[in-house]
């Protein structure tokens, strides 16, 4: 009687997975990510608890490899969905029918056991899991003094904290594998215990290498305008989805992240709804419901006040709803929702360039990326996740070699 | 003899509602019926590797993963099945804080063994979040006992028979259910195995560490649960049915209620937190025990 066999089997139809997102797949994420909530599988958080790794889209350069690690890093039995842009929902739906049945191969998951020696732990700073590899050592300095390299790491130097206390330093890159976070974003930062002292921001995933100017290079948040730019009839109802479903999924992203899984949830049933064209009147009833509960959530208020403020008044070209802390940048997008909602089925054509995260011409999330090192120094790592969150870049916009910040 | 079947049938309580609890929270978060998730995520773990760091401290590992659902069953010994605990000790409350304290122990372990930036993270937010929560606990677990005039739990049962005390302690009763909510970093106080940390404490844990992570996880939180129907709300006590079937009924009842504001409310984070747990908690807990002493007297 072959026990573990049958319980691999069994198994196999509840898998755990991790999605990582390289820039211009966010179609083909939002594919994954509903059809992934209509079978009801929960998603993993770190490698350690995946069985299943999705990966949307065609990672390059920095996120290949880090796709890469997390892959060795996930534990057998294991299975790996890539997921290129041009997917339509029923192929995503087959990928992932085809991974529950290599989940439930026993012999080849054995085979793979032992084939890939598993869980050779790699040399990193910290041992810090995120996903993202480091190029070497180069850059962070304070090891001419090298004291020593346990197992291949380096050891934490110190340095003085806000409070005056010399604690230990450690360099921890957040991204570009972490859930609810934008995709391709990596921020290298200074730890001291969970306070961010430095930060810098780079891209993962080609979007700063030639490859981002390919034709292939889509911006699934601005296509309407886009299009409408390059001449395509596009009319006003169309745009407004785009505009509602990208406030869902950045709602959605905040909720999850601030620990408000069942609002997290209703945000991505309500985003998959209104991209999935459908009808409105039902659509605003459920918006409706959702946005009281979200907006009159004390505990929320409590949470996002005075996090993360800019209010640089002109100067910078952060676009307008980005001002104001994460609770009014949540507001923001509650209210743009509501207002999108509001004109669905407006036949007008599409004569604006407001997309959803400012002006499409504009490239708002290179402003946006430029001010985030400032915010996060000084954040807790709780405070960072939620002001990233709040402000969610879309890296689809940022044009090659426009990026790297640091603060 | 008595005692070895006592303690089988505990084991077997927690076991059975532990998995419910994990049944209903799977339910919630797939929003629909899905009561054989767990049994499959717990098949899955079974068969999975297990994960190593580099470097890590595999003792101090194999103590915390290995003392979560230990403590929360030590914890449970004090608490009535119907109307006899596996363990009847005179000073059953302190046991119980005491057990419950050992949680503290078991997170930081992992979250330090394992060498990794997330856990250990998650490892000092339990800290954190230990000295908000312990102290209103504690007055609340101690309202519970001066209400009695004893720290034997059977006696806190007993001194409930006209009035349970969650009614003429409200304040107490509130406060426990928070701290309940934090022992067992469930829900709005889950912060240490926080989703903005790739999921805390145990991030690094794969296979059967996580399996027996995430057990002793839903045993704390019905320990914690059954642990409010003796102290709040008169144990087995109550109409027609024998004690232990009220006692399962009520243990039942604030377990459910415990999962579903998992999923209705954001997290804590403690920084907010902190100033309002030593400025209102433990003032309004404080006046609890004085209002208590007073009617004792």
């Amino acid at each position: 009687m072959d026990v573990s066999g049958r319980l691999l089997r069994y198994a196999a139809g509840r898998p755990r997975p991790l999605v990582v997102t390289a820039p211009h797949a966010t179609g083909v994420r939002l594919l994954a990510e509903a059809e992934i909530g209509r079978r009801g599988w929960r998603p993993a958080e770190a490698p350690a608890g995946a069985s299943l790794l999705v990966v949307c889209g065609i990672p390059e350069d920095a996120l290949a490899r880090a796709v890469r690690t997390v892959w060795h890093q996930i534990a057998a039995p294991k299975a790996f969905v890539p997921l290129s842009p041009d997917r339509t929902a029923e192929a995503v739906a087959a990928e992932l029918d085809a991974a529950v049945s290599r989940l439930a191969d026993a012999r080849a998951q054995r085979e793979e056991a032992v084939r890939v020696p598993y869980g050779e732990p790699r040399g990193r700073d910290g041992g810090g899991r995120g996903g993202a590899e480091h190029h070497g050592d180069e850059g962070h300095g304070g090891h001419e003094h090298d004291m020593g390299r346990p197992g291949g790491v380096r050891m934490a130097e110190r340095g003085p904290d806000r409070d005056g206390l010399a604690l230990d330093r450690l360099h921890v890159p957040l991204g570009p594998v972490l859930p609810y976070w934008p995709a391709g974003l990596v921020v290298e930062t200074t730890l001291q215990g969970d306070v961010i002292q430095e930060a810098e921001v780079r891209i993962a995933g080609g979007a700063a290498g030639a490859h981002g100017a390919r034709a292939g290079a889509t911006r699934f948040w601005d296509e309407p305008w886009l299009a409408a730019r390059a001449g395509w009839p596009v009319t006003r109802g169309a745009a407004a989805r785009r505009t509602a479903g990208a406030q869902l999924d950045s709602l959605a992203r905040l909720l999850a992240t601030a620990g408000w899984a069942g609002a997290a949830a209703e945000a991505r049933r309500l985003r998959d709804r209104v991209l999935g064209e459908g009808p409105r009147e039902e659509v605003v009833r459920r918006y409706d419901r959702f946005a009281r509960r979200v907006g009159r959530s004390r505990l929320l208020r409590w949470m996002l006040h005075d996090l993360g403020a800019i209010d640089a008044p002109g100067g910078t070209d952060v676009p307008g709803w980005a001002r104001g802390d994460v609770l009014d940048r949540t507001r923001h997008r509650l209210a743009g929702t509501a207002a999108a909602l509001a004109v669905l089925d407006d036949r007008s054509p599409l004569d604006d360039e407001e997309g959803p995260r400012g002006p499409v011409g504009g490239h708002p999330s290179e402003a946006l990326l430029a001010v985030l090192p400032g915010l996060l120094t000084g954040a807790e790592l709780a405070a960072a996740r939620l002001i990233v969150a709040s402000l969610d870049p879309d890296l689809d916009q940022v044009r090659p070699g426009r990026v790297t910040a640091h603060g | 003899m008595g005692e070895t079947v006592a303690a089988v049938v505990l084991l077997a309580a927690l076991a059975v509602l532990a998995a419910g609890a994990a049944a209903f929270d799977a339910s919630l978060a797939a929003g629909r019926v899905a009561i054989g998730d767990p049994l499959r995520e717990a098949a899955r773990l079974l068969v999975t590797q297990r994960r190593r760091t580099l470097l890590p401290d595999a003792p101090l590992r194999r103590i915390g993963v290995s003392g979560l659902p230990l403590v929360a069953v030590l914890a449970a010994a004090v608490l009535p099945m119907g109307e006899h605990a596996v363990a009847d000790l005179p000073v059953g409350v302190v046991w119980f804080n005491g057990m419950e304290v050992g949680v503290w122990g078991a997170l930081w372990l992992i979250g330090w063994s394992v060498n990794s930036v997330y856990p250990l993270v998650g490892g000092y937010r339990f800290l954190a979040q230990g000295l908000a929560y312990e102290l209103p606990h504690m007055f609340a677990l101690i309202s519970a006992a001066l209400g009695a005039g004893s720290l034997r739990v059977a006696d806190v049962v007993a001194a409930q028979r006209g009035l349970w005390f969650a009614v003429w302690m409200p304040v107490a009763f509130a406060v426990y259910l928070i701290s309940a909510l934090a022992m067992a970093f469930w829900g709005p106080m889950n912060q240490a195995v926080g989703p903005d940390v790739a999921g805390g404490v145990p991030a690094e844990l794969s296979g059967p560490d996580r399996l027996v992570f995430q057990a002793g996880r839903y045993t704390l939180l019905t320990v914690a649960s059954a642990a409010a129907v003796p102290l709040f709300l008169g144990g087995g006590a109550g109409p027609a049915l024998p004690p232990w079937s009220w006692t399962l009924v009520k243990t039942v009842a604030v377990l459910a209620l415990l999962v579903w504001a998992g999923h209705r409310l954001p997290t804590i984070r403690m920084d907010r937190f902190m100033a309002a747990t030593w400025l209102v908690l433990i003032p309004a807990v404080l006046l609890q025990i004085l209002v208590v002493g007073i009617v004792v007297l």
